[in-house]
């Protein structure tokens, strides 16, 4: 028997293995004195790469409630904002505007997960009753308003200019650039690997088909005896929590946090990574948001060797996003990876 | 003692009272046939003793308890179960997962199992599977276990929506127009599953416009008219009951 026989067989344990190993790769750069140098072409790809994981946390979430659940949630970037601002103002020193408590920041980063979960069930225990299109309409309500609570409590929040003087955990300890950027990708790379592992285990077991039955048919589903508003309770409180650890997540890897970074500009790339991967599909809707972020990353390039200006030029990339989205919805309604069946969009 | 009563059952939409101060009562063991003219009320009776709608006024008693409003969940766990008149299939799912999803007292859906794929889950599971596998088989639908059961013809899903109701194990069965727009043949198949389920113990309440098919199969009907109760009794009583006949075909003072 060979050591290939043990591996492990579902696509959800070989996300946890990979994870892992990605988490002890990442260590090994952060704690010993192995280097690693990246050719000046590369940097951009893991810049891009890093911020492609930490929104892989949060299209995960968001596939659970609506890929799974059924609910629609337009105001994803919420919880990713304040799961970054708090983590942010609890571990943050000095700051130069808004609330530092100067706490170690697994502090910062628990406290940040738990204010994007006990949002969430807040926003659950009033709102998860309405039927998915009211749901959307509160959701994005939400997300407008802390965005502008951000913005306008200059005193709690720093204002335009948000929290500074974020710890960095991984730059303390690695001093070098490169390194320091290869590093924070295979960490942040395995907490999302990890995370797609859990989630897929949920959603395979019993439990992912209670709440396929509800995104199906609530009422019959409560007449099989499922208490329908727990499980959408949890699956959008843990949705929440997700976008909670990517927001924390990212504070500690940008050493800042500003209202800039969550702009309902978020939660569209990631609706639109779902859709187009196929939702309901964990590793689908990754490989949809990669595609879409993967088209920011080659409109970088193009920008340098187009003659039209910047602005054009953005304007050019959002009909170029528009354009797939119409084609994808015309032609592959369940998105690429997509069950048609399944999301009864078969026609 | 019966099993299922309502005492004074009210419910009103807007000005129409579609259930009004209905008392009907259903001992155990028995099969009771619901009928009535459309818009008599029947459904919304349904609704109201399973928990769908809460009624204004009146009390729904199972098996001693009163579950006067009772959420279909807690019902369900009570051992009432009830089917839809507009066959509601969870389309977008296999006809197996609808089976096995009905499974009751299932750990793995509870997060922490689920996450940790604890044994418990998975033997459980088996025996889920085991089950749901049996039931599709009974209701000879093993040739379309995997299909989505939006790929279901009428008749299959009203096999599948018993099927599904069944792997719940129910005290009290109640079943929307469970014939309606299913071809005879299969429709005296079901009712033949139906009074098996009531031999074995099961008490049936069924509503169906399906007169013949019906009084066949029940103990008892009762008709229903404007949301109260015209009469019960035994069926071939009843269908000759000179106001049943007037209610259905319109009486002449009308």
């Amino acid at each position: 028997m060979s050591a290939l026989d043990k591996l492990p067989a579902g696509h959800g344990d070989r996300a946890l293995l990979a994870g892992v190993v990605c988490l002890l790769v990442g260590a090994l750069f952060a704690f010993t004195p192995m280097r690693a140098q990246l050719p000046s072409f590369l940097y951009v790809f893991v810049e891009v790469g890093i911020l492609f994981v930490v929104y892989g946390l949060l299209v995960l979430g968001l596939d659970l409630q609506y890929g799974h659940a059924g609910l629609v949630n337009f105001g994803h970037v919420v919880f990713f904002a304040v799961g970054g601002y708090a983590t942010a103002m609890l571990s943050a020193q000095d700051s130069f505007s808004g609330i530092a408590l100067g706490y170690p920041w697994p502090i910062g980063l628990a406290v940040g997960v738990l204010a994007a979960a006990v949002l969430g069930l807040g926003l659950s225990a009033t709102s998860i009753r309405l039927r998915g299109d009211f749901l959307a309409i509160v959701t994005l309500a939400t997300a407008e308003i802390f965005h502008s609570v951000f913005v306008n409590f200059q005193g709690i929040f720093g204002g335009n200019v948000g929290i500074l003087g974020v710890p960095r955990p991984i730059a303390a300890l690695v001093a070098d650039g490169d390194t320091r950027l290869v590093a924070t990708l295979f960490v942040l790379g395995g907490v999302t690997l990890v995370t797609l592992a859990a989630v897929t285990r949920l959603t395979e077991a019993p439990y992912g088909r209670v709440l396929r039955a509800i995104r199906a048919d609530e009422l019959v589903t409560r007449s099989l005896g499922k208490s329908t508003i727990t499980y959408k309770t949890q699956a959008f409180v843990y949705g929440a929590a997700l976008a909670g650890l990517a927001g924390g997540l990212f504070a500690l890897y940008n050493g800042a946090v500003a209202p800039g970074f969550f702009t309902i500009q978020v939660t569209v790339t990631i609706w639109i990574g779902m859709l187009l991967g196929g939702a309901a599909n964990h590793r689908a809707v990754l490989a949809g948001l990669a595609i879409i972020m993967g088209l920011r990353l080659v409109s970088r390039f193009a920008l340098d060797v187009t003659p039209v200006s910047g602005d054009v030029f953005a304007s050019i990339r959002l009909i170029v996003v528009g354009m797939i989205l119409v084609a994808v919805i015309r032609y592959r309604p369940a998105g690429i990876w997509g069950n048609a069946q399944e999301l009864g969009v078969d026609r | 003692m019966s099993l299922l009563s309502t005492d004074g059952l009210v419910k009103e939409f807007g000005g129409l009272r579609a259930v009004d101060d209905l008392s009907v009562s259903v001992e155990e063991g028995e099969i009771v046939g619901v009928m009535g003219p459309n818009g008599a009320g029947k459904s919304t009776f349904f609704n109201c003793v399973s928990g769908v709608i809460k009624p204004d006024a009146g009390t729904v008693t199972l098996d001693g308890a009163d579950v006067t409003g009772d959420a279909p969940e807690s019902l369900a766990h009570r051992g009432l179960v009830r089917t839809f008149q507009d066959t509601r299939e969870l389309e977008t799912m296999t006809v197996r997962d609808n089976v096995r999803l009905a499974a009751p007292d299932q750990p793995g859906e509870r997060t922490l199992p689920a996450l940790l794929r604890s044994g418990a889950m998975q033997d459980h599971e088996a025996t889920v599977r085991e089950r749901a596998d049996e039931l599709i088989e009974t209701f000879e639908l093993d040739h379309l276990a995997d299909e989505y059961s939006s790929n279901l013809s009428g008749g299959q899903r009203k096999l599948l929506e018993l099927a599904r109701a069944l792997m719940l194990d129910p005290e009290v069965l109640m079943l929307d127009e469970p014939f309606a727009g299913v071809n005879p043949t299969l429709t005296r198949e079901i009712a033949d599953r139906i009074r098996d389920l009531n031999e074995k113990g099961m008490t049936v309440v069924v509503i169906e416009h399906e007169i013949e098919t019906l009084s066949e199969l029940v103990d008892r009907l009762v008709v229903l008219q404007q949301g109260g109760l015209l009469v019960e009794g035994d069926p071939e009583d009843v269908l000759s009951d000179e106001r049943v006949i007037e209610a259905y075909l319109g009486g002449a003072d009308e």
